[in-house]
């Protein structure tokens, strides 16, 4: 006869015997991903949803709501500057992300190859991404200022001046994106690096004998087998210059979306109308559209190179 | 390992429970504690919260050193004490840091605002009616044209501290390189431009007028407008802002930039930095306010130059526009009627220390014209002497109060702006169409009146 207590204690340990090592592996692996995925929801996931319940109420700023449907949804839509913004924002990130890509690449080729700099060469194409983005901001605004700038200076001995930098419509949002690559590209090519090094270099030896030349070998060696990291270097580079800190950042310090909204990407409009104009709700709602044409874009081009994975692994 | 367990003991679930009860019961159950009763009262004693943007150890020491001491006689004679907290520039202005505060009901108690911000505070219902603060000896010190853009219905919602017109600055040694002296100061627009251009080198523009988007940029735009005899709407509340003088006042600007004599991007901290762009020789002629003053004085001492009042066009007549910051008290603070108290003692008291108080912020601090007309008086010669005295005589006669308009009007008005000053639109084309845009805006406008 068993007593009750050794029937429990029967069970329990039949309870553990159940779950296999896969079960157990499961449960580890939530488990440390668990703390990382509550601060998301948290101070991601909790956000995202309270700014698509604001985005259908007129919001004051002053604790004033009242419930608007799709009103500010509408407004956007008969919105010209909104559209300036989504115009501005897709010409930034066309202008930025390919500019990104090759000038990482490019970097990260040339630290590679060399040997007796490399650190020295790493640390200086990486030092513009540790100063503070609002001093990078503020030092290149001086560098391209008409008439005394260096940047000026150099453009006009070379009589290709002539042209305001950041009070021209015309050159302002260049001048913004040629600066943006400036700061972000050290990043990078870090990471390229980092694709760069995973690369056998057997392949390169054995495409050697086999007479390959540089290009040849860049282009079936290097390209194809760093598809991973370019999918995410395209990936985090098109996030940052749709709906980044840095894109914003600059463009706020260096020319406050001007000049004639030339500069105004959707989230510097953003920004002005919550925190400019107290148009909480109509922010949270072109926010929200913005979340939306970003997911959809990552989706497109996630399907079209099915996630930076390699043929091999389907 | 016994000691280990001593040490640790292990934390059963029903021990868990037993715990959090406790601490949940303690919690609840020392609300009706002496201790928690004194903590709601020293929440009441916690000093209100000031916010304004001069910085400790900033660029004119007089101004910090005048609100410091300001907020200190206060404290030294009133039970409830105010704190001052500096805001950078950047984050006040049109920054988030007040929208965020107010947004989250955790806006300062006592705070400045510019005419430009005036209807966005108000319509959003957080500025204290200072009335009952001031009396009527007091109210009537300040002159009408002054206090107005700050009264909602014949109630006062804010204190001016100053009174700030624009006028054009120039460098003496670029007239003289230029060949040119005082008696060459333009009075027209014409003028302005020739002038400007005898002064353009390639190192440095002649003229310089606001580039940046912002209600900056309106306000130093407003008199061009003025001066033809435009405005932004009609009394009965329409828009006016498709008329031949907002045409010319677009064009106006729009001239100085294609003419090549005014920069398209400015330097240092924006159109208002006396110091980045006249003093460093970057331009030779700026347009800026009184403030312009103090600025020069504290920061480029043996920097020579010399004012004038804002040219004219042909057949216009000469306007500036005053700006000036006021002190205004939240409505739904800790303490709303100590602030609004605080407010009223600090710039709007008969008592000879508030008269003072205003009359060393304009003299001393920040060199301004005085709001009140007591305040003139106390400042006396300082008022009628040197480069504050020109501005007395020329310049600010022709004041007219800078305009408070909501941000949606302020928005209408910045495009058209930048639109042909840097965009290169065509005024007239530019000018039609923000009219209708402001019609669109203002016939369903329903918040305190737009002036």
């Amino acid at each position: 006869m068993t007593t009750i207590a050794e029937t429990a204690a029967r069970r329990r340990h039949a309870g553990r015997t159940r779950l296999s090592a896969k079960h157990r592996e499961w449960i580890a692996g939530y488990l440390f991903v668990l703390p990382d995925a509550l601060g998301l929801f948290v101070f991601l996931g909790v956000p995202m949803a309270l700014s698509l319940v604001l985005s259908v109420f007129e919001v004051n700023g002053f604790g004033g709501y009242s419930f608007v449907g799709a009103k500010n949804y509408l407004r956007m839509w008969n919105d010209p500057l909104f559209w300036k913004g989504a115009r501005v924002t897709a010409l930034y990130a066309v202008m930025l992300v390919p500019l990104l890509y090759v000038c990482g690449l490019g970097l990260a080729l040339l630290v590679q190859r060399t040997d007796r700099f490399n650190a020295v060469m790493r640390s200086m194409f990486f030092a513009p991404h540790m100063v503070s983005l609002v001093v990078v901001a503020l030092v290149w605004q001086f560098m391209v200022v008409d008439k005394i700038g260096v940047i000026s200076k150099l453009t006009a001995a070379l009589d290709i001046g002539g042209f305001s930098f950041l009070g021209d419509p015309n050159f302002a949002l260049i001048t913004i994106v040629l600066v943006s690559v400036w700061f972000l590209m050290g990043f990078y090519m870090l990471i390229f690096l980092g694709g760069l090094q995973d690369i056998p270099r057997q392949y390169y030896e054995a495409a050697m004998i086999d007479g390959a030349g540089p290009i040849a070998r860049f282009r079936f060696i290097t390209l194809p087998l760093l598809k991973p990291t370019s999918f995410f270097v395209i990936m985090v580079s098109m996030v940052a210059a749709v709906a980044g800190a840095q894109a914003f950042d600059i463009i706020y310090v260096m020319t406050k979306g001007g000049p004639a909204n030339a500069t105004s990407v959707l989230i510097v409009y953003i920004y002005q109308q919550a925190f400019g104009f107290g148009a909480f709700g109509y922010a949270a709602a072109m926010a929200s559209i913005l979340v939306v044409a970003l997911m959809i874009v990552t989706a497109v081009f996630f399907a079209l190179t099915r996630g930076g994975r390699f043929h091999h692994e389907q | 390992m016994s000691d280990n367990k001593k040490a640790f003991p292990t934390l059963t679930r029903r021990g868990l429970l037993k715990g959090g009860a406790a601490v949940a019961g303690g919690i609840v159950g020392l609300g009706g504690f002496p201790y928690i009763n004194r903590l709601a009262v020293r929440a009441q004693e916690t000093p209100l919260k000031f916010w304004q943007f001069y910085a400790p150890g900033g660029p004119v020491p007089s101004q910090v050193a005048w609100f410091e001491k300001t907020v200190a006689d206060w404290n030294d004679s009133h039970p409830q004490k105010i704190e001052l907290e500096f805001i950078p520039n950047s984050e006040y202005i049109s920054g988030p840091k007040l929208a965020t505060a107010f947004a989250s009901g955790e806006g300062p108690d006592i705070f400045i605002i510019s005419p430009g911000d005036f209807l966005r505070y108000y319509n959003g219902g957080v500025l204290k009616d200072l009335t009952p603060f001031i009396d009527a000896a007091a109210k009537a010190d300040f002159p009408e044209s002054v206090i107005a853009n700050r009264m909602v219905d014949g109630k006062i919602f804010g204190i001016p501290m100053e009174v700030e017109p624009m006028a054009m600055y120039y460098s003496v040694k670029a007239f003289e390189e230029a060949g040119l002296n005082e008696n060459d100061v333009p009075k027209t627009w014409e003028e302005l431009l020739e002038v400007a251009k005898k002064l353009t080198t390639p190192e440095r523009f002649g003229v310089m007028f606001e580039t940046q988007p912002g209600y900056y940029q309106n306000f130093t735009w407003y008199p061009f407008l003025w001066q033809g005899g435009g405005d932004f709407q009609t009394p009965e509340g329409k828009s006016s802002f498709d008329s031949p003088a907002t045409v010319q006042a677009l064009k106006f600007w729009q001239d100085a930039i294609n003419s090549g004599v005014a920069p398209r991007q400015i330097m240092g901290a924006g159109g208002h930095d006396t110091i980045a762009n006249l003093a460093s020789g970057y331009v030779a002629m700026q347009n800026v306010g009184i403030w312009g003053i103090s600025q020069l004085q504290s920061n480029a001492k043996d920097f020579q130059y010399g004012t004038f009042p804002l040219p004219t066009p042909p057949n216009g007549k000469y306007v500036t526009v005053g700006g000036g910051w006021a002190f205004v008290a939240n409505a739904n603070g800790r303490n709303s009627d100590a602030a609004g108290e605080f407010c009223a003692w600090a710039l709007a008291s008969m008592d000879q220390g508030s008269i003072d108080r205003v009359a060393t912020w304009c003299t001393k601090g920040k060199s301004d014209m005085p709001p009140r007309n007591s305040a003139l008086k106390a400042g006396g010669g300082a008022f009628s002497t040197g480069m504050i005295g020109k501005f007395a005589e020329e310049i600010h006669p022709g004041t007219r109060a800078e305009p408070r308009v909501p941000p949606e009007v302020y928005k209408i008005i910045s495009d058209a702006i930048q639109q042909t000053q840097l965009g290169g639109a065509d005024p007239q084309a530019t000018a039609t169409a923000a009219s209708q845009q402001l019609d669109a805006f203002l016939s369903s406008y329903q918040g305190a009146p737009i002036l």
